[in-house]
């Protein structure tokens, strides 16, 4: 899923972007494989885990890189990350709650795909955009 | 149903094609329809409130919507699943998004609701009484069309 152009000029934040992205493959693979439900099952819930905490980390790195470097765009940056992580949350708690039905796990994958597509795409190369019109690498 | 309409549609078309799938798009011939018809098997219908009314058909065919979700995910897709068309869903929504956004600065506000999706070409929506306009757009991996009916005024 990742690609190079995805790069914004920031060693931390384009690792991170790459991490995140590998990760959402493995989390489609697994809601996407054959087999029983639960067997993929644990999988699942393990990368659900996993990026309920790491959006965190990844968005306050990228925050504080965007504040570094004095990026204008921050605050509609910031709003856009509070509302996609709140998402996170609402999801994880409601399986939680309710269970991992499959077809409810297949749209959270949908959106979480075409989600990091779009902003990792359009509103991060805005933050790249500024990086090398302040002269390169942060 | 004015044509003006259409070319935030188009454009909007053009951005998340590239963005979400490294696609160009070019727009074919449009024709004027009265209602909303599903030429394809994946549909989704998106709803549009405020200054202007109406509603919005993307309707892709099943190898085209496949293709592009495997582009987005990166391993292949066979069937049009919940996966397949949560995200066909989401392509739409983000792509009528950005289009009410181009309407907004020609003094348009609207509103758009979640995205419904719905397989097959069974039979007519019924849900546009007005003239709707399709847009045929053309990628590499296949054509899908863009019904648009939209009435109303700007403030």
């Amino acid at each position: 899923m990742w690609k190079e152009h995805y790069r914004i000029g920031s060693d931390l934040v384009d690792s991170q972007h790459k991490e995140l992205f590998d990760r959402v493959g493995s989390f489609i693979k697994a809601v996407q494989d054959e087999g029983a439900w639960e067997e993929r099952l644990e999988q699942v819930q393990a990368t659900l885990e996993f990026m309920k905490e790491y959006v965190v980390i990844h968005f306050r790195d990228e925050e504080a890189l965007q504040a570094e470097i004095g990026y204008p765009g921050l605050e509609k940056h910031a709003a856009i990350h509070a509302a996609f992580r709140e998402e996170i949350r609402a999801f994880a708690q409601r399986v939680e709650q309710e269970g991992f039905d499959e077809e409810k796990v297949q749209e959270f994958a949908a959106r979480v795909m075409t989600w990091l597509i779009m902003h990792v795409g359009k509103e991060d190369q805005k933050i790249g955009v500024f990086i090398r019109s302040q002269g390169g690498q942060s | 149903m004015r044509v003006e309409y259409i070319n935030p549609f188009y454009k909007a078309t053009i951005d998340v094609f590239r963005i979400m799938l490294n696609l160009d798009v070019q727009r074919g011939q449009v024709r004027a329809v009265d209602e909303l018809v599903p030429v394809s098997e994946a549909n989704v219908v998106i709803g549009v409130t405020g200054d202007l009314k109406g509603s919005l058909l993307y309707s892709f065919p099943k190898e085209m919507a496949l293709e592009m979700v495997t582009i987005m995910a990166g391993m292949p897709m066979t069937k049009l699943d919940a996966f397949v068309s949560s995200a066909l869903a989401e392509v739409a929504n983000i792509i009528s998004g950005n289009a009410v956004t181009l309407l907004s600065q020609n003094s348009f506000t609207c509103q758009i609701s979640p995205p419904q999706v719905f397989v097959g070409t069974d039979g007519a929506l019924s849900m546009a009484t007005e003239q709707a306009i399709v847009v045929p757009l053309i990628t590499s991996i296949g054509t899908f069309e863009v019904s648009i009916s939209l009435h109303g005024s700007p403030r």
